[in-house]
């Protein structure tokens, strides 16, 4: 029993022993675990101060090297020897005792003249009080003591002088002893600072702790600690190119208006901020953590939370191209996005589509846009042709009875009209804006349809009308009206109908058919359930474009009518930092990453697929596109941004400051609403900006060369129809990019009995002026004009301005042609261009000479007299 | 080392030990019943206890390591106050620096957070063996009543500390919780009979507990101080009397023979 006993107690002690060493080897490893494990940045700190150890070590060296080198250590020693030499000398030979002497002589005159000092301060008051007194009564005893305190302080001053002077001479034959050596010292002082200076850059360097850094925003208590890892990110030099210790690429864009001690780095890259124990939490790549790190292109989604614009932000050109493509599709029809309320209808009207086109493209065209041209804007509904039918009955029942196509296939076309047609289609510049057969066009900027298979789409008559006045038809079209007389319309539309025509196309309805009342309503139905008023204006449907119904995130319920307050889709202001629980993945078959960026591309990519009953059509997007627009609408935030961080658009600023943004006025306004000028030029920040902005053209263009251009526009920036990016041609080469011929100046504004070229000049004279741009500029007198002009061709061929700019048949094509640019430009604006290029132009490429106004005046008067004979 | 026993000695009369410890301490019964009647933590225990009461096989120690559990959480909570707010800004941000920041802030919440749950299962457990054994039974049947009692308390200590981190989960936990007593007959807006008693959303149970219609800040605050101050203290009471009764009924129950 006894044995039994104690074999039992050995056992548990061999238990207690063994749990107490798990239990002390777990608590040594809670302490190593906290110390290192979950610190991995002391490493990196650690690391990144040994590289810059070295490599301030290195500078050291080569400092050295190079003193050395440049006998800087000879000349240091000669200098030391120097030194010692005129300690020496100092102290030997009687100089200390006579230095000594004189520095006790001057002493004592310094305390002297602080004693007369002093008595000069008393006697100043004295006199003051004195002054006082006599003001205020009179009595003739102080003007007596006021003389005679007068006296005194004559006296003293007197003697302040020469004490004055004599310590001035002491102090003279003082420095005589001592500036040998002074000189000697500070010489020593000077060669020796600069490597003293590294060797303390390289001490304060092991002084650096090794500690958590935390930027700390305070209004929106934000705690940002990625520097603990990314040590190096602001650096003036980079250390290291690896990750986590190389400076923040572009920084002089990024970081530089951005000061990282303010904003912190989560604002635009998001992530976990405060995370330190590893890179994956840090960057958020976790789960749980909806806001994953955001790097290289993607970071510019960030632009959008604080910028109000960003066009021709610097750092933000990829969400800016990006956001074209939001533009181009339309996305704002349907959905409610911040700052794109009062963009105008992506697709034309439709109120009388029925007098427009045949009744099977239209039907065609429902089922599948991309059916007729593969670069159709319109999406894909998925309708059945039985639906499809319904809502081309809708549309054909606003202004008529029946289904009908017209053929022209059978018909033989006027040679003669076409031969014309096609002489005025070249010279308008149609290809400009519109594609045919794959060639010209422009579908990212100006998106005008492409005309290849128009033939088997439209009818003469409807043609006729559009090419006489777009506006008639579809009020606030981009497409300008030509001054074309009738014949000229006439033979247009023989050359488009015979030239553009669908093979493939089947009439059905030459014959035209009687349209059912129910396939009305069904088709009415069809039109309000997919919002197709969101893009195009429909007869009774006006309201509901502007403000149609609203499916915030929960329920999607369908309004009809009068209900149709909000738009169509759900709403995009801030989906992307919409909580991750509130998107729908819903039946989606295929597996994605359970992300919000994955969610909205998917969406993108199907957009019925993540349930029954989704109305959002399919815009067939190429995975480029989708990551763009993917891209922009991630950076729809409601994140907490503090009000200072804010940079409002310039509308957004006019408004708060009451200015009312800019409106034409008058008969140019006229002008403008009938050739569209702002398509492509931008005046005071309105239009488009691929051809010059026109804002200061009074100022700066001569009237005689602006009638001639609109009559006969011709090239000034050659260079430009070889550049693609500009998103002129889209990547393939197009007719020519100049401006069209509108055959301006033939024709009379209306209720007015000016030609519309004297309206636009009249405007630019009157209205696009500058007080900046005068109108004449200064002449000098002492110099004849021959001997001015000169002097400015010479400054013209020694700043090498030929290399971009081309007279006559010399010089470079990056900038404009200079060859007719006296009959082109005011003098008053070369003058003030050649002064500062960017003032008008903010990205232009032209250097910054720094011209002195006589150079400026020199080349002015040179370049006026550059003139082609126009006839 | 000779005067070591002089020291001993010196010691031992000096006022401060004396007022201490009060008597010596000789190894036999009488002693060792002193010693447990002088300590006041002590006394709440029967002075003796039955070998077969103390067998492994018929208590599990199930009683006595839920105390354990429970002083761990005091510890380890009081010392997660130091480092946390009770606002909706700042909650959640503090428990992240608890994980990423503050020395020994991982092991110090994850022991308050598995603590917490392991006081839970052992608490049932603790209830079931007493159950099983027949514990309940007169003269225990008040011990057992305070027992359910404490159990609730642990639920209700386990309940709002799930709220403290302001997460997801802790959030829908308390609205789901909370809806639960918004359906209270007489009390709950939406229970039966409440219509009698002039019960609205902004009146009514789920109001109080949620110091609001909703779960916000208020929730936050009330949900802490039930947890760090009011709960706890309640519990340390009824506790006592636990021990007390469990002394005073006649030690842990032992088997029948």
């Amino acid at each position: 029993m006894a044995n039994e006993n104690k074999n039992n107690s050995s056992y548990k002690v061999y238990v207690f022993v063994f749990f107490s060493a798990v239990l002390l080897a777990l608590s040594l490893w809670v302490v190593w675990d906290d110390e290192f494990g979950l610190r991995p940045w002391k490493k990196y700190q650690e690391e990144f101060k040994t590289m810059k150890h070295d490599q301030l070590e290195k500078d050291y060296r080569k400092a050295v090297v190079e003193f050395q080198r440049s006998g800087g250590h000879k000349r240091l020693a000669e200098l030391e020897a120097q030194l010692a030499k005129a300690e020496t000398s100092f102290q030997s030979g009687g100089t200390q005792e006579k230095y000594k002497q004189l520095t006790k002589q001057f002493d004592d005159l310094h305390a002297q003249s602080a004693i007369n000092q002093k008595e000069l301060q008393n006697a100043r008051g004295l006199f003051l009080e004195t002054e006082y007194y006599f003001t205020k009564t009179q009595k003739p005893e102080y003007k007596v003591k006021m003389d005679e305190l007068q006296r005194q302080i004559d006296a003293i001053t007197l003697r302040g002088n020469a004490l004055q002077k004599k310590e001035e001479v002491l102090k003279n034959s003082i420095s005589a002893i001592t500036s040998g050596k002074a000189h000697l010292e500070a010489e020593i002082e000077r060669m020796k600072s600069g490597l003293e200076d590294l060797k303390e850059k390289i001490a304060n360097n092991n002084k650096v702790a090794v500690e958590i850094k935390q930027i700390h925003i305070k209004d929106i208590d934000k705690a940002d600690r990625c520097q603990t890892c990314h040590i190096g990110i602001d650096g003036k030099r980079q250390v290291s190119l690896l990750q986590p210790f190389a400076r923040h690429p572009a920084s002089f864009v990024y970081l530089d208006h951005h000061d990282p001690t303010k904003f912190g780095c989560t604002f635009c890259h998001r992530g976990q901020g405060r995370a330190t124990t590893s890179t994956e939490k840090a960057h958020g790549n976790v789960k749980h953590w909806d806001e994953p790190l955001l790097a290289g292109d993607m970071t510019q989604t960030s632009c959008l939370n604080c910028h109000g614009d960003i066009k021709g932000l610097r750092g933000a050109e990829e969400i800016v191209n990006s956001t074209e493509l939001l533009k181009k599709y339309g996305c704002y029809s349907c959905h409610k996005i911040p700052g794109y309320e009062t963009m105008g209808d992506v697709g034309p009207v439709l109120t009388e589509v029925g007098t427009k086109v045949n009744y099977s493209w239209a039907v065609k065209w429902l089922l599948d846009p991309k059916l007729y041209f593969s670069t159709a804007r319109m999406p894909k509904f998925f309708f059945t042709q039985d639906q499809a039918e319904s809502i081309a009955d809708y549309l054909f029942s606003m202004s008529g009875t029946t289904r009908h196509d017209v053929d022209y296939s059978k018909e033989t076309p006027n040679a003669k009209l076409v031969e014309q047609g096609k002489a005025l289609w070249s010279q308008a510049r149609c290809n400009l804006c519109h594609t045919t057969g794959g060639r010209g066009g422009n579908h990212v900027k100006v998106y005008a349809p492409d005309l290849s298979k128009v033939g088997s789409k439209v009818n003469k008559e409807w043609l006729f009308r559009w090419l006489k006045n777009p506006n008639a038809y579809f009020p606030g079209t981009k497409m300008p009206r030509f001054r074309f007389t009738d014949e000229d319309i006439k033979s247009l539309v023989e050359y488009i109908t015979s030239e553009y025509k669908d093979d493939e196309a089947e009439p059905k309805y030459v014959q035209p058919v009687e349209i059912q009342v129910a396939s009305i309503k069904k088709g009415k139905d069809l039109v309000q359930k997919y919002g197709c008023y969101g893009c195009h204006k429909l007869q009774g449907m006006e309201e509901m474009v502007q403000i149609a119904p609203s499916l915030k995130s929960q329920g999607v319920s369908f309004l009809r009518g009068d209900e149709m307050r909000e738009k169509i889709g759900t709403e995009l202001s801030s989906i992307g930092s919409k909580p991750l629980e509130m998107l729908d993945f819903g039946k989606l078959k295929k597996s994605i990453p359970n992300d919000r960026l994955s969610y909205i591309k998917q969406k993108l990519r199907d957009p019925r697929g993540y349930r029954l009953g989704l109305r959002m059509p399919d815009f067939r997007l190429a995975e480029s596109e989708i990551n763009e627009l993917a891209a922009v609408l991630y950076g729809f935030t409601d994140s907490n941004v503090p009000v200072r961080f804010m940079v409002p658009s310039r509308q957004e600023l006019d408004r708060m400051a009451g200015v009312q943004s800019y409106k034409f006025t008058g008969d140019f306004a006229k002008v403008i609403a009938d050739v569209k000028c702002t398509n492509c030029h931008s005046i005071r920040g309105i239009g488009a900006d691929y051809a010059p902005d026109l804002s200061y053209a009074g100022s700066k263009l001569q009237e005689g060369w602006i009638r001639n251009f609109l009559a006969n526009p011709d090239v000034i920036r050659p260079l430009l129809q070889q550049m693609p990016k500009l998103g002129l041609t889209s990547g393939k080469p197009a007719a020519k990019i100049t401006m069209p011929r509108f055959n301006l100046g033939q024709q009379k504004v209306e209720d007015t009995n000016r030609t519309d070229v004297d309206v636009v000049i009249n405007f630019f004279q009157q209205e696009l002026v500058s007080n900046d741009i005068p109108k004449k500029i200064p002449v000098i007198t002492t110099m004849t004009m021959p001997e001015q002009i000169s002097k400015g061709k010479n400054l013209y061929d020694e700043k090498g301005c030929k290399s971009c700019h081309q007279i006559g048949t010399e010089g470079g094509a990056l900038g404009p042609n200079l060859s007719n640019v006296g009959n082109r430009l005011n003098p008053g604006f070369i003058f003030k261009h050649l002064e500062n290029a960017r003032k008008f132009k903010p990205d232009i490429v032209e250097p910054d000479y720094g011209f002195t106004e006589r150079e400026r005046i020199y080349l002015t008067n040179f370049l006026m007299t550059l003139k082609l004979n126009t006839k | 080392m000779k005067r070591l026993p002089e020291i001993t000695d010196k010691v031992k009369r000096n006022l401060i030990w004396k007022s201490i410890f009060r008597r010596d301490y000789r190894n036999n019964v009488r002693d060792r019943a002193q010693a447990i009647f002088g300590n006041v933590f002590l006394h709440l225990h029967p002075v003796q206890v039955r070998e077969s009461a103390v067998k492994l096989r018929f208590t599990w120690g199930m009683g006595g390591i839920t105390f354990f559990a429970f002083i761990t959480l005091v510890i380890t909570g009081v010392v997660l106050m130091f480092y946390y707010h009770p606002t909706i800004d700042q909650a959640y941000t503090d428990i992240k620096d608890l994980e990423f920041q503050v020395p020994f802030g991982v092991i110090l919440r994850n022991l308050h957070r598995w603590g917490a749950h392991f006081m839970v299962i052992v608490v049932m457990i603790h209830m079931f063996r007493v159950f099983m054994t027949g514990s309940y039974k007169a003269p225990r049947q008040f011990n057992w009543g305070i027992g359910v009692f404490l159990l609730v308390l642990t639920f209700l200590l386990s309940f709002t500390g799930y709220l403290t981190p302001w997460d997801q989960l802790g959030f829908w936990a308390i609205t789901v919780g909370t809806n639960m007593g918004a359906a209270t007959p007489l009390l709950g807006y939406q229970g039966p009979f409440s219509e009698y008693l002039h019960i609205t959303p902004y009146n009514d149970v789920r109001f109080a507990l949620l110091g609001g219609a909703q779960v916000g800040g208020n929730a936050l605050l009330r949900s802490y101080i039930w947890h760090c101050v009011a709960i706890p203290l309640i519990s340390i009471i009824l506790m006592f009397v636990h021990f007390w009764r469990v002394r005073k009924d006649g030690g842990i129950s032992k088997p029948q023979k």
